[in-house]
C-alpha cells in the first residue's frame, strides 16, 4: 500500500529528512519554499527596492538559491533586483566547468551575471598559486581570497546585499569546527543569519535552516541544472572531520543539525572574555581583526616569493622574511657605491606589497606578471 | 562543491611524531611518561604535578569551606577512583597542607538500566563497597530506580516540609568502618576471597532489591518506551544526578564532587551541543555547577586528561572497578554521546590539543542563571532556553513540523471530545504538549522520544503538573499583576 502524503493524502514519494514526514512532490516544494520564505520574513533579511547579489558557484546550493529567490521574489513581491555574482578562482578543470553552469543559469533564470576572477583582483589564479605553494595549504588562499572577491564584485555591481547558499549543515559544521578550535569569536558570529552589518556589505543566508539533503532533493525533483564535482585541489582535512561528525550525528538523530544551530544561537560568552575587535586593514581598507588583513598578508607572501608568510604562525615567517630583508639590505649597502641603479629596482619590488585594493588591481597584476619576485634573492 | 570558508586557516596542527625525550623536564631525572603534548616527567614530578593540579583547582575556587562535608560521587571507574585517591592523599597526615573538608562517598547502582541480574548487581556493589570501605570514609549505596519511587522528591526539602517518610537509604557508615577493619587485618586478595564473604551489606542489599522491585520494573518500562539510546542515556544521566542531589540534601551536604576528567567533559560539551543544550554547556562542564540554590556540584579533576588519570592510577596502584554501561561494546553510532566520544578520542590521537581546545571553548562560555525557578527546566533544572526570538532555530523547526503535516485541529486521542475546554478525561494524566512547555530544548528532545509522558518518574510528573497549574493560575490573574522590573 502506497504511503500517503501527510499534507494532501496524495501519493507520497519522499520522506522529509528534516521532520521524517512522508510527502508528495508538490507538498514538498510547498513546505520547502514556505520555510525559506518564513526565514526571510522572520529575520527581515530584505527591504523592498534593494539590489541583491546571489553568490553563484554553480553548485547545488547556489543553484537552488537562485531558483527559489527568483520564485519567491515574484510570488511574494519582495521587490528585489536580483543579480548573479560568481568568483572565478582560476582552477582549470573545475571552476571553468562550473562557471559554464552559472552561465546557463543566467539564461534560464534571466538574471544579470558578473564574474570576478582572482587573476584580475589579485594577479594570481589558484592554478598559479598552487604552482608556488603546492597542494598543501592552497585552500587557505582560496578561502581568504574568495570572501573579499565576492565583496569586491558586489561593490562593482553596486548591490545592497549578498545572499549565499550556506545551508543548515554548513552552519552546524562551522559551529562544531569552532568549538574544536576554541575560536570563540567565530563561534559567536557563525550562527548569525546576517553578517557584516556594520560598514561592510551585509551577507545573509536564507538557507540557514534548510537541510542540505532537502536542497539536493529539491534540485533533483525540479531537475535543476547544477554542477557537482569536488575541487581538484585537496580539500581542507580538518573541516572534513567536522563534516563527517555532523553526518554521523544526523543519522542518529535527524534533528541534530537544527539542534546544533540552536545550541550555537543560545551560547552566551562570558563578559570578561576578550573578543577580537573588528577593524579595517591598513593596506586595503577591508574589514579585518588584525592591522593588516589576511588577504594582504597572503598576497604579500606570494609576491615576495614567501608563500608561507600568512600560513600558520605568522610571526615566525614574518621574522624570517624580515631577516632576509635585512641581510639583503646589508648586502646592497656594501655594493651600493658601484651599483646605484640596481638599488632602485629592488626598492621598487619591496614596496610592491599591497596589491589588493580595487583601484590599483589591474596595474599591479601587470607589474606582478612582468616581474615575478626574485626568489633566489629572498629565499634562504 | 568547495565548502572552505574564511576562517578555516587556523586549524590545529597535526601531532608530530618527534623523537621523545627520556629526561624529566622538571628534575632532569629519568622520565617514565609523557604528559600533555610532549612533556616527559619522572614519577615523582608527575605526582607533584597532579597533586598540585587537584589542590589548585579546589583552592582557587574557594568554594569548599573548612570542615565542610562533601558528597563524592563514586562510580568505580578510573576517574572517580583517581579522585578518591587524591582526596585520600590530601587528607592523610603526611600531606603538606591537609585538605580541610570531610568526604562521604556515594555509589549509584545502575544495574537495572542495563538489565543486570540481581546477583550481578550484588556482585558489583560488593566490589565497589570494598574499594570505598578501604578509604575509611562514610559510604552510601543507592540504586537508580529509587528515583522512580513515588516517594522520591527532588525539590529542596527546606522548602517542602511535607517530605515523605525517609527512604530506607542504605547508610553504610558503620558497616563501612567495620569492613575496613576486616580488610585491614587479613588483607585478602580479591581472587582468594569467597564470593559472599559475609559483608554486612549482603542482607540489607537483598532486602532493598525486593523493596525496589516495583520501581525497577517502572524504570525498565520507562527506558523501553524511549526509542533512542541517546535519550536513554540522557534520562539515566538525569536520574543519576537527582539521586546525587537527593542524597546530598538528606545528609545536609551542600557540595557534591564528581570525578569528571577533561576528556569526559569535552565529550559532554560537544555532545551537549549536538543535542541542543548549547546554553547549558558552561554549567555542565565548568568547575562549579551552581544551577541549584542549595547544592553546588564541583569537578576538581576537570583539568586531568583521561591519560593523566590512568597514569596516576597505574603509578599508584589505584584500584578501580569496571561496570558496563548502556553503550559498552556497542557500535559507535549507537548514541550521540557514544559517537562523540569516539570522534573526540580519534581526533585527540592525531591532534593532541583537541580536548584542550574544546575545554578552552567551554571556559569562555557562560550560562546565565535566572533567579526564578519558574524559568528552570523541570528535568535538568537548567535555565530555560526556549524563549528565543522569532527568527530562531526553535521557531524554524516548529514551523517545519507544522507545515509538513495536515492542519489537524483534531483533539488528542485522550480527550473526551467535548472540544469546548470542559474536557475531563485528561485529569490526572499528563498532556505531552503541556509537559514540553516546562522543559528546556534539550530535555524536550528526550521527552519527544518518549511514547507516553505518563511513564516519566513520578517526581518529574508531579513537578510538571505543579508548574503547569501555576502558570495557568498566573495567566488567570495576569491582568492584576504589576510588572516587576
Amino acid at each position: 500500500m502506497p504511503i500517503s502524503c501527510s499534507i494532501c493524502d496524495g501519493k507520497a514519494i519522499l520522506k522529509r529528512p528534516k521532520t521524517g514526514d512522508a510527502l508528495c512532490k508538490e507538498c514538498f516544494y510547498y513546505a520547502f519554499e514556505e520555510e525559506i520564505h518564513k526565514t526571510i520574513i522572520d529575520a527581515k533579511l530584505f527591504t523592498s527596492g534593494e539590489t541583491v547579489a546571489i553568490g553563484a558557484s554553480g553548485g547545488k546550493d547556489s543553484t537552488v538559491l537562485a531558483y527559489t529567490m527568483k520564485e519567491l521574489n515574484q510570488r511574494y513581491n519582495y521587490g528585489l533586483d536580483l543579480v548573479l555574482l560568481s568568483v572565478d578562482e582560476g582552477i582549470t578543470g573545475y571552476r571553468d566547468d562550473s562557471l559554464e553552469t552559472v552561465k546557463r543559469n543566467q539564461i534560464q533564470y534571466d538574471l544579470p551575471l558578473k564574474i570576478v576572477s582572482y587573476e584580475d583582483l589579485y594577479g594570481w589564479s589558484m592554478d598559479s598559486i598552487v604552482k608556488q605553494i603546492g597542494l598543501k595549504n592552497n585552500c587557505t588562499f582560496c578561502g581568504v581570497f574568495r570572501r573579499q572577491a565576492l565583496d569586491r564584485g558586489a561593490m562593482m555591481m553596486k548591490v545592497d546585499k549578498i545572499v549565499t547558499g550556506h545551508n543548515a549543515d554548513d552552519i552546524a559544521e562551522t559551529v562544531i569546527m569552532n568549538v574544536l578550535r576554541g575560536d570563540i569569536g567565530r563561534l559567536r558570529r557563525c550562527t548569525a543569519i546576517t553578517t557584516g552589518t556594520d560598514g561592510a556589505l551585509p551577507r545573509c543566508k536564507p538557507f540557514k535552516y534548510t537541510y542540505e539533503k532537502e536542497i539536493v532533493m529539491y534540485a533533483y525533483f525540479k531537475k535543476l541544472d547544477y554542477f557537482s564535482t569536488e575541487c581538484i585541489y585537496s580539500p581542507n582535512a580538518y573541516r572534513g572531520f567536522a563534516r563527517a561528525y555532523i553526518k554521523d550525528v544526523e543519522k542518529i538523530r535527524p534533528s541534530a543539525i537544527i539542534d546544533i544551530i540552536h545550541s550555537g544561537e543560545s551560547l552566551s560568552v562570558k563578559k570578561d572574555v576578550r573578543l577580537p575587535v573588528q577593524g579595517t586593514c591598513e593596506r586595503c581598507g577591508y574589514m579585518s581583526s588584525n592591522p593588516v588583513c589576511k588577504a594582504c598578508v597572503l598576497l604579500e607572501g606570494l609576491n615576495r616569493g614567501l608563500p608561507r608568510l600568512g600560513i600558520g604562525k605568522t610571526h615566525k615567517e614574518r621574522r624570517k622574511a624580515d631577516e632576509a630583508e635585512k641581510a639583503k639590505k646589508a648586502a646592497e649597502n656594501l655594493n651600493s657605491e658601484d651599483q646605484k641603479s640596481c638599488d632602485n629596482s629592488s626598492d621598487q619590488s619591496n614596496n610592491r606589497t599591497c596589491v589588493s585594493s580595487c583601484q590599483c588591481s589591474t596595474d599591479i597584476s601587470k607589474l606582478t606578471l612582468n616581474s615575478k619576485p626574485d626568489v633566489s634573492k629572498l629565499d634562504f | 562543491m568547495c565548502s572552505i570558508q574564511e576562517g578555516d586557516i587556523e586549524n590545529p596542527i597535526k601531532k608530530d611524531k618527534t623523537e621523545k625525550s627520556k629526561v624529566c623536564m622538571k628534575c632532569g631525572g629519568e622520565a617514565v611518561l609523557i604528559t600533555r603534548i610532549n612533556d616527559p616527567l619522572c614519577r615523582d614530578c608527575f605526582m607533584v604535578y597532579t597533586t598540585h593540579k587537584f589542590r589548585a583547582a579546589i583552592g582557587k575556587s574557594k568554594i569548599i569551606r573548612d570542615g565542610e562535608t562533601v558528597l563524592v560521587g563514586f562510580s568505580g571507574g578510573q576517574a572517580s577512583s583517581c579522585l578518591l585517591q587524591l582526596i585520600k592523599d590530601g587528607l592523610s597526615e603526611r600531606a603538606h597542607k591537609k585538605l580541610r573538608f570531610k568526604p562521604s562517598l556515594l555509589f549509584i547502582d545502575e544495574g537495572a538500566a542495563i538489565d543486570m541480574s540481581a546477583e550481578e548487581r550484588l556482585d558489583s556493589c560488593q566490589k565497589i563497597l570494598q574499594v570505598m570501605a578501604k578509604s575509611g570514609f562514610p559510604c552510601h549505596i543507592r540504586s537508580l530506580e529509587e528515583a522512580m519511587d513515588s516517594s522520591f522528591i527532588t525539590t529542596d526539602s527546606s522548602k517542602d516540609s511535607l517530605a515523605s517518610t525517609e527512604l530506607p537509604d542504605l547508610d553504610e557508615q558503620s558497616q563501612g568502618q567495620r569492613s575496613k577493619n576486616d580488610l585491614d587485618t587479613d588483607r585478602p586478595k580479591p581472587a582468594e576471597k569467597p564470593k559472599t564473604n559475609g559483608l554486612p551489606i549482603d542482607k540489607d542489599f537483598k532486602e532493598k532489591c525486593i523493596h525496589y522491585d516495583e520501581s525497577e520494573i517502572k524504570l525498565k518500562e520507562l527506558l523501553k518506551s524511549l526509542k533512542s539510546v541517546t535519550a536513554k542515556e540522557d534520562l539515566i544521566k538525569s536520574l543519576r544526578y537527582n539521586i546525587l542531589i537527593d542524597t546530598a540534601r538528606k545528609h545536609s551536604h551542600t557540595k557534591v564532587m564528581t570525578g569528571d576528567c577533561s576528556t569526559r567533559l569535552s565529550v559532554r560539551l560537544l555532545s551537549d551541543i549536538s543535542q541542543g543544550k548549547g546554553a547549558h554547556v558552561a554549567m555542565e562542564t565548568g568547575f562549579a555547577d551552581k544551577r541549584l540554590d542549595d547544592i553546588t556540584v564541583v569537578r576538581p579533576i576537570r583539568d586531568f586528561s583521561s591519560k593523566e588519570v590512568t597514569l596516576h592510577n597505574v603509578l599508584n596502584d589505584v584500584e578501580s572497578v569496571f561496570i558496563p554501561t548502556l553503550t559498552t561494546k556497542a557500535p559507535q553510532n549507537t548514541s550521540i554521546e557514544h559517537l562523540t566520544e569516539s570522534f573526540i578520542t580519534g581526533l585527540q590521537a592525531d591532534y593532541g590539543s583537541t580536548v584542550m581546545n574544546i575545554m578552552r571553548t567551554g571556559e569562555k562560555l557562560n550560562t546565565e542563571i535566572l533567579d526564578s525557578t519558574e524559568q528552570q527546566c523541570i528535568i535538568c533544572h537548567a535555565p530555560l532556553d526556549t524563549s528565543t526570538g522569532i527568527a530562531s532555530a526553535l521557531n524554524a523547526v516548529e514551523f517545519s513540523q507544522k507545515i509538513s503535516r495536515k492542519n489537524d485541529d483534531k483533539l488528542s486521542p485522550e480527550c473526551c471530545g467535548e472540544g469546548d475546554g470542559s474536557c475531563n478525561t485528561k485529569s490526572g494524566r499528563l498532556n505531552k504538549e503541556e509537559a514540553l512547555s516546562t522543559l528546556c530544548y534539550g530535555c524536550r528532545l528526550m521527552v519527544k522520544d518518549l511514547s507516553d509522558v505518563n511513564k516519566l518518574p513520578e517526581y518529574i510528573q508531579r513537578d510538571i503538573t505543579n508548574r503547569v497549574n501555576r502558570s495557568k493560575m498566573k495567566a488567570d490573574i495576569q491582568d492584576y499583576l504589576l510588572a516587576d522590573d
